[in-house]
């Protein structure tokens, strides 16, 4: 019984806020100016070269604005932490705040005045603010989006513009995907109550395989369980994954996550060593729907790249229209790539 | 692709070690040494001899791929790392202790609450409502009631015969601790395979024990 407790305990830390964002300072602190600007050079170049790059590869820059109406963005971003969000002040009292998060601010911005039919795909530069404990953290952020596109191969092209920037900067790098569809429609089938969903996505975010079976027994017994029970086994290479699968239970909403990944495997199947599957993946962004990807270079401890899909974010605004894009962890590529000098 | 494994110094280290040898890895610790780093160059696995409440940190930072740490680390540090594996060592319990008959629960009065694991004990007592100050200790928490520092305590509780031997009794249990198999969330996607190789190894050792 106390160990059910202990995952009830972390649920206040969920998911959804963007994990340890306050750990570390993002911004560098300089003793020398020589070394600021030879910093700043290094930023500069990197900046423009991926730049460049998203650009050939058709995508239109758009300027982020800094500042959002903070009742507005609170309504659209329901998961913001409201105490970490950078307030300000206008002359009429209304309060701002500044960006907590780049997508969320492009998709207000564009969604209230949607023209059937419209395509993009953008890319962006900017920054992101929050308030850690101690003080205010800027973070640079680069990203991609893709919104009203989806054929058969949107998605394909959106992660192989992803792969594409890691590759320019490290031959050990790593994509890892999964599809948000999978896991929803497994905890769908088991109709959990709100309580023991966040529990059970707790354990499944730190891959609690034993705490999670404990948990499940608790519980009456569903089928999708079967499945719930193996989750960890579902990661590897697809085929592996597929191999996994048989015999599990699946509804169709797994099966259609299951058919996107299996395009997208056939695609690169001359990559399968750098592309690992794992259905289990928790995105930390509930307004992701579909793929979910997750980029890596190796001697990295932080996700460079993250992104997916996420057509239902959209529906809040009106129509559903198809999106998805990836950020760029710009701070942590420059770390990685100038480990010795920085 | 090598492997860095983080094992905590004492007791729990020390069975870990055991473990290790027993499943025919671990043969390259030598306890008795004062060094800190083994290597395994035939295996490619190297381990790391930490403080226990440090191989957290290790782990989490990626300077260790995976590392033995108890449950009650994990909680208080809140740790965004991979519990693979739970063990069936450094099995004991967190719980609410105090001088024997001592209420915990009470409305309107903030209860002090002295403890090694402040997050834990702010969470715990979070989620049941009550309202807590807790004071941070490092060592002889059991004094704390006793002098009057604290109302209660919140502590590791294995046999309870320190708590005994100083007038205190348990109060309430919180959460069941044992040590855990963790692994970096980052290290765990590019050695999937070794970590979870190194896993099975240990778990066969594991089972062997109660």
């Amino acid at each position: 019984m106390f160990s059910n407790q202990t995952n009830v305990y972390k649920i206040n830390e969920m998911l959804w806020t963007v994990r340890k964002y306050n750990k570390e300072r993002a911004n560098m602190k300089f003793l020398k100016i020589e070394d600021e600007i030879k910093f700043s050079q290094k930023m500069f170049k990197l900046k423009r070269e991926i730049e460049n790059f998203l650009s050939e590869e058709g995508y239109l820059n758009i300027e982020p604005s800094i500042l959002e109406e903070y009742d507005e963005f609170r309504e659209i971003y329901s998961k913001m932490d409201k105490r970490k969000t950078v307030k300000l002040v206008d002359n009429a009292s209304d309060i701002l705040i500044l960006t907590p998060d780049i997508t969320t601010g492009i998709v207000n911005k564009f969604m209230s005045k949607w023209e059937e039919n419209l395509k993009l795909k953008l890319f962006y530069y900017g920054k992101t603010y929050a308030h850690n404990s101690v003080e205010i953290s800027e973070k640079r952020q680069m990203g991609v989006e893709c919104i009203g596109e989806k054929n058969g191969n949107t998605d394909i092209n959106v992660l192989n513009t992803a792969i594409k920037v890691l590759k320019k900067y490290s031959n050990n790098y790593l994509f890892e995907l999964g599809n948000s569809k999978f896991l929803k429609g497994l905890m769908q089938s088991c109709s959990f109550n709100k309580e023991d969903y966040n529990n059970v996505l707790n354990l499944i975010y730190y891959k609690n395989k034993q705490e999670l079976r404990e948990y499940l027994s608790n519980l009456p017994y569903k089928e999708a369980m079967s499945t719930l029970l193996n989750i960890f086994d579902l990661e590897g290479s697809f085929e592996e994954i597929i191999k996994n699968l048989e015999g599990l239970y699946m509804n169709d909403l797994m099966k259609e996550g299951i058919k996107e990944l299996s395009k997208i495997n056939d695609y690169f199947i001359n990559e399968t060593n750098k592309i690992t599957y794992d259905l289990s993946l928790v995105s930390e962004l509930s307004y992701y729907d579909g793929i979910i990807m997750r980029g890596y270079i190796e001697g990295s401890n932080k996700e460079m790249i993250k992104g997916g899909r996420y057509d239902s974010f959209t529906e809040q605004f009106g129509p559903k229209i198809p999106a998805i894009g990836f950020s760029i962890e710009i701070d942590e590529l420059i770390k990685t790539l100038y480990k010795e000098e920085l | 692709m090598g492997l860095t494994v983080a094992i905590p110094k004492g007791r729990l280290g020390e069975q870990v070690i055991q473990m290790l040898k027993s499943a025919g890895i671990g043969q390259c610790i030598n306890e008795k040494s004062r060094k800190l780093i083994f290597e395994d160059e035939s295996k490619n696995i190297k381990y790391m001899l930490l403080k226990n409440s440090d191989v957290i940190t290790y782990v989490e930072n990626g300077v260790a791929d995976i590392g033995f740490s108890g449950k009650d680390m994990i909680m208080e540090n809140n740790a965004d790392i991979y519990e693979l594996y739970k063990m069936n060592i450094g099995k004991c319990k967190l719980s609410v202790a105090g001088i024997k008959g001592r209420k915990i629960f009470m409305e309107d009065t903030i209860l002090k609450v002295a403890t090694k694991f402040p997050n834990t004990a702010k969470k715990y007592f979070d989620s049941k409502g009550q309202k807590i100050r807790t004071i941070k200790l490092n060592g002889s928490i059991e004094l704390a009631p006793i002098l009057g520092l604290s109302d209660v305590i919140v502590d590791i509780v294995e046999t309870g015969n320190t708590l005994k031997a100083n007038g205190l009794e348990v109060l309430e249990d919180m959460y069941d601790i044992s040590a855990m198999i963790i692994s970096n969330r980052i290290s765990y996607k590019f050695k999937r395979k070794e970590i979870k190789e190194i896993i099975e190894l240990i778990s066969k050792e594991d089972v062997n024990i109660d």
